[in-house]
């Protein structure tokens, strides 16, 4: 078993870090090409989002003659105004969306920490059994339309937020991950003192074990509500009851086919021009727009958590 | 047995500790498994339930595959899936190491967090976001890159009905929401490197691209073979969004854009044929383990021990 | 770890697994007992409400749903709870949805009672033939008298799939005629000729008009993805599979529809009008479309009936005229035009078939399916004549050809007295294809019509769009049509087109 070879950084090193390496600096001629470089393709990241916010903006008949533009002839904020007052549709969704997310991060959470645990335990005589039971599942698997039976047929969960959960909340990647991070961060001899001193398994574990292991848990946690967060695969899958409420991305899945969650609401109209019409094209992206505004404004908070746990934990399975 | 039990005894907590990750793993893994019967059946609905159905059902041999490999789909599908994920792989390394080594090279360490955190955003945005994302370029009556060339005086492309363009498009933009999140892990670990390797060197006379070279590359190798089995063994759920909704489900552009996911998916949902679609899913099976297995031997020829098995 | 200790953990684990199975098996297989339902028909026909015990429908149908259904739904439940005692869940699923969200709710087994189908969404012969639904014949005999009396026995003849029926047909026009829409704003502005319109071809100089003078957010031919240009022929299975027979056909023959010049020529056709921008640029793309809601679009495809104008513009909201493509035509898909069927999962096949005899028959609910509330949808005026009020197409407007049968419901203002003995003549003027009653089973080529479904969705939307160069992608459709068996396809539908026509003695 091949140990990590990276080391997380101190937090001083960083400054002496940068001082160290002045003499092996590269040239500004460079620092310039390499800036511009990485620059622009950094750029070429945020860039869609600037622009659907500019698209959400148009006026829509300007939208209409004129096509997608960085800068329309004309702004019009009606794409809002609609989304707002046609009702709580994308706040019922965003609801879902938010449930789902934070039932399946516990979920696999519990899952996963578990089960890497006692991976991780040398003592454990299972081990290779258990890892081998893990692991498989990555080398085959039955399909989608046999897992898509076992939801359906014999669970009978189509239709309920578990459909979106459950399929998620499990892999043999996040126990990877997670178990070398115990393997690395917290060493049998942790373990075996505690026990010693007369802390059960379980009292190691939830006691010991978790709080020093919180980086790892974060990682997999985010890695975790990420996933929920954007999956609609799930729900294209099982949500087929029109009636119920879609999460987040099935709904910006839907609006691209119709409109009809917002012309549904045709009262909210008399606001609007009969004439210009709905502001169909635009009133999409506005959707588009808010639904990305959360991640967008939260990710640069927590980006670090990504890294942490899985550079430490990123050694072969 | 006794012996057994004891074990089990002795075992208890971890045994405990272990038991809800192995019920999930029996039902959403393994019980999937036993489903596979179902494509070698011609399934015929019967009213006393599913289960009934699937033993009332008729043994059909492999005859659920006809369809399958009929026409030269097969061919395409798996051609696609295989080459893709090879391309998104390779090119993915790459560019995510290049852009690491550039990012701790720059002089100034702000900016390089700036830059960072911008490339990060696609990796944290849905592939139903991308695809709108997408459109509002490739839109042929609204979009950019029409509007661009009807600027420069050429001919507007409908690209959601020209397939020639699309490997370019699927790859970039695969690469591209993907970049940002491997090449930070890569930055955490050239930062990690101990730098007297560096003072060293220089002291050698080493040049950069020496240092990056007989250094850092090598000092990354076992990140590299990590990140990558990783990535194979993701095949199973390949990329099915960036095929799926990127393309808008634009039958033109099926021979370039349809892999083993998404012919699985469209076949259950477009002719509803359950035999036929868990055929189509063995069989998608079967290549991700033989793609596994290839990678595995290849690695294993580089470096023993980063193997999986 | 060595293999002997593994081996018995692994027993121990498929034990669990096999336990489990069987646990999920149990439930289905419960079916109730049908001797209340029988017992409650009395020996007349009517219906003992005090043997039936309560029992609660799951339907599914076909269009977006509207606001009110609900609040309508609860008032039909009390109506049906004093009938038959019985009460509906019923869930509507959009046009474009319809027919992938009812595969995946058929492959997931649930045991909803009854679902619209028809031979253009959720198709009936596949389904049928999959086993989906649930022959009807004995139930029809017990407890669907009413239906039998009722509708047109050319419906239920023309439905039957190897003698069987599987579905109840929506009693309305028989004879399906395509018509082009026109936006009357637009006609009226440019003072358009509509009489010298029919074909494909003939809409080009109304088209030219519309886009040259006309900002270039107003659609000409305004359709989606989904278009098919009128073809003279009565499709097998579908209009998206390209088999078929001529209308007018002399030798009673199916034909690859690819290899006719009258295909080659409406795809021409449409290519010309894509490259023209007569239909909208994003149309290989585009599932759906806004145009009718927003009223910027000038003429698009539909399959009309009499009086359908007048529909039209009440639900839209603004004038609509229609020109016929083609004379009506009763063909192999006639029958099977708006269907209810009984699905093979229902735990209450019987209540089911209770509920669409009454949908049939009984004026008072099948006007309340459709029209709603009395005095919150609609006023009653004279006679058998409403009015609509603004709640209805705000909050509760449903397609009404799909809700049972069409001529028991009331009549709007416009409307002649005799519009559904309009119906009848309306089928009287009908072509009458010879295929008309023939039922393809698809079940001896099944492999086959599977990998020409898929081809289809590769290439049908695309060509008939005008999205690719016909020159092009034609042959490579046809090859690969070809490749998946199209010609076995044919040479089957031959077989038993031949057999039946014989057995009819045609």
């Amino acid at each position: 078993m091949a140990q990590t070879f990276i080391k997380p950084r101190e937090a001083g090193e960083d400054r002496r870090g940068r001082k160290k390496r002045d003499y092996n600096a590269i040239t500004p001629f460079w620092n310039v090409i390499f800036n511009i470089g990485v620059g622009l393709f950094a750029f070429s990241c945020v860039f869609p989002f600037l622009f659907v916010i500019m698209i959400s903006l148009t006026d829509e008949q300007t939208l209409a003659l004129e096509g997608f533009s960085l800068w329309p002839s004309e702004f019009s904020t009606a794409a809002y105004r609609y989304v707002f007052q046609s009702g709580n549709e994308l706040l019922l969704s965003f609801g879902v969306t938010l449930a789902v997310t934070v039932i399946g991060t516990l979920l696999t959470l519990a899952l996963v920490t578990t089960y890497s645990y006692a991976l991780s335990r040398r003592s454990f005589e299972f081990r290779g059994f258990f890892s081998f039971l893990a692991f498989f599942t990555m080398l085959f698997s039955g399909g989608m339309v046999p897992g898509y039976i076992v939801m359906t047929q014999f669970l009978h969960l189509q239709n309920t937020i578990w459909a979106l959960i459950l399929p998620l909340s499990l892999s043999a990647f996040s126990i990877i991950v997670m178990r070398t991070f115990f393997q690395t961060t917290v060493p049998d001899e942790v373990v075996e003192s505690a026990k010693i001193d007369g802390a059960g398994e379980f009292r190691a574990f939830f006691s010991i074990v978790l709080p020093i292991s919180l980086p790892g848990i974060a990682t997999i946690g985010l890695f975790s509500a990420l996933g929920y967060w954007n999956d609609w695969f799930n729900a294209l899958l099982y949500y087929n009851n029109p009636d119920q409420t879609p999460p987040l991305q099935f709904l910006l899945m839907q609006i691209e086919k119709n409109m009809d969650f917002l012309t549904k609401n045709a009262q909210y109209l008399g606001n609007f021009d009969a004439a210009a019409g709905l502001p169909t094209e635009t009133v999409r992206m506005a959707m588009v727009v808010l639904a990305t505004l959360p991640i967008v404004l939260a990710y640069p908070f927590f980006q670090r958590y990504f890294i942490q746990g899985l550079t430490v934990g990123s050694v072969k399975g | 047995m006794t012996a057994f039990w004891k074990k089990i005894v002795r075992n208890r907590a971890l045994l405990l500790l272990v038991l809800p990750g192995t019920v999930w793993f029996l039902i959403f893994a393994y019980l999937p498994m036993f489903g596979t019967v179902l494509a070698f059946k011609d399934f015929r609905i019967s009213p006393d339930g599913f289960f009934a159905s699937v033993l009332n059902s008729e043994w059909v041999g492999f005859k659920n595959f006809e369809y399958l490999f009929r026409t030269s789909d097969a061919y395409i599908i798996t051609r696609n899936t295989i080459l893709y994920n090879v391309a998104m792989i390779i090119l993915g390394l790459v560019s995510a190491v290049a852009f690491a080594i550039l990012l701790s090279e720059l002089l100034n360490k702000r900016m390089a967090k700036v830059y960072q955190t911008g490339m990060f955003l696609p990796h944290f945005l849905s592939w139903v976001i991308i695809s709108y994302f997408a459109f509002t370029f490739l839109s042929p009556d609204k979009g950019v890159l029409n509007q661009l060339l009807t600027a420069l005086g050429m001919e507007r492309i409908s690209w959601y009905s020209e397939p020639a363009y699309w490997p370019l498009i699927l790859l970039f933009v695969g690469i591209w929401k993907g970049i940002g999140y491997s090449s930070v892990i890569y930055l955490a670990a050239i930062t990690g490197i101990d730098k007297s390797y560096y003072e060293a060197a220089t002291i050698d006379g080493a040049r950069k691209w020496q240092q990056i070279r007989y250094i850092t590359l090598p000092l990354l190798r076992p990140l590299m073979i990590i990140l990558t089995i990783l990535a194979i063994g993701g095949i199973f759920r390949s990329d099915f969004g960036l095929f799926y909704q990127l393309p808008k489900d634009s039958g033109a552009l099926y021979p370039v854009t349809n892999v083993i996911d998404t012919f699985v998916y469209r076949g259950l949902m477009n002719m509803g044929d359950i035999g036929m679609s868990t055929a189509a899913g063995l069989y998608q099976s079967l290549v991700g383990l033989i793609l596994i297995l290839t990678t595995n031997y290849i690695v294993r020829r580089i470096d023993r021990d980063q193997a999986i098995f | 770890m060595s293999k002997r200790k593994t081996l018995p953990l692994a027993l121990a684990l498929m034990l669990m697994i096999s336990v489990l199975a069987a646990c999920g098996g149990g439930g289905a297989a419960d079916k109730g007992a049908p001797a209340k339902e029988s017992e409650a028909v009395q020996s007349d026909g009517t219906v003992d409400v005090s043997k039936l015990d309560p029992v609660t429908l799951k339907l599914y149908l076909i269009g977006p749903t509207p606001n009110d259904l609900p609040k309508v739904q609860e008032e039909m439940n009390k109506y049906l709870t004093e009938k038959i005692n019985t009460k509906l869940d019923i869930s509507m699923i959009d046009w474009g949805d319809y027919t992938q969200r009812m595969q995946v709710i058929t492959s997931s087994g649930e045991d909803y009672d009854i679902a619209f189908t028809s031979a253009w969404a959720f198709d009936y012969l596949p389904n049928a033939a999959k086993g989906a639904f649930l022959p009807i014949n004995d139930l029809l005999d017990q407890y669907g008298q009413g239906i039998k009396d009722t509708i047109d026995p050319r419906f239920l003849e023309g439905s039957k799939v190897n003698g069987v029926n599987y579905a109840v047909p929506n009693q309305k026009e028989l004879a399906g005629q395509a018509v082009w829409r026109f936006n009357k704003k637009y006609v009226d502005k440019y003072k358009l000729d509509l009489d010298s319109v029919t074909t494909l071809e003939s809409l080009e100089p109304l088209l030219k008009t519309i886009k040259e003078s006309e900002p270039a957010d107003i659609t000409p031919l305004a359709v989606p993805k989904s278009f098919k240009p009128p073809l003279p022929f009565d499709f097998l299975i579908g209009d998206e599979i390209p088999i078929g027979m001529y209308l007018d056909t002399k030798d009673n023959k199916y034909v690859n529809v690819l290899d006719t010049p009258e295909f080659k020529q409406a795809l021409t056709t449409m290519r010309k009008y894509y490259q023209a921008g007569y239909v909208r640029e994003d149309i290989a793309t585009l599932e759906g479309i806004d145009n009718m809601k927003t009223g910027k679009w000038l003429v698009d495809k539909e399959i009309t009936q009499p009086y359908a104008d007048l529909l039209w513009s009440r639900s839209a909201g603004y004038d609509i005229v229609s020109r016929p493509m083609q004379q009506p035509v009763i063909a192999t898909g006639s029958a099977a035009g708006s269907m209810m069927a009984i699905s093979s999962y229902s735990k209450n096949p019987e209540r089911s078939m209770m509920f669409l005899n009454l949908l049939n028959t009984d004026p008072v609910l099948r006007n309340m399916i459709q029209y709603g509330i009395e005095d919150v949808h609609y006023k009653k005026l004279e006679g058998n004549y409403i009015e609509d009020l603004p709640a209805m197409s705000e909050n509760y407007a449903m397609p009404g050809f799909a809700l049972g049968n069409l001529f028991l419901t009331y009549l709007h203002e416009g409307d002649p007295e005799d519009k559904w003995e309009q119906f009848e003549a309306f089928n009287e003027s009908a072509l009458v294809a010879p295929s008309f009653g023939f039922n393809f089973d698809t079940a001896p080529v099944k492999t086959e019509v599977a990998s020409v479904t898929n081809v289809a969705k590769e290439f049908i939307p695309v060509l008939f769009t005008g999205s690719v160069d016909p020159e092009e992608y034609l042959p490579k459709a046809q090859q690969k049509f070809k490749d998946a068996g199209i010609d076995r396809v044919i040479a089957e539908a031959q077989k038993q087109y031949d057999a039946w026509a014989a057995e009819q003695g045609k």
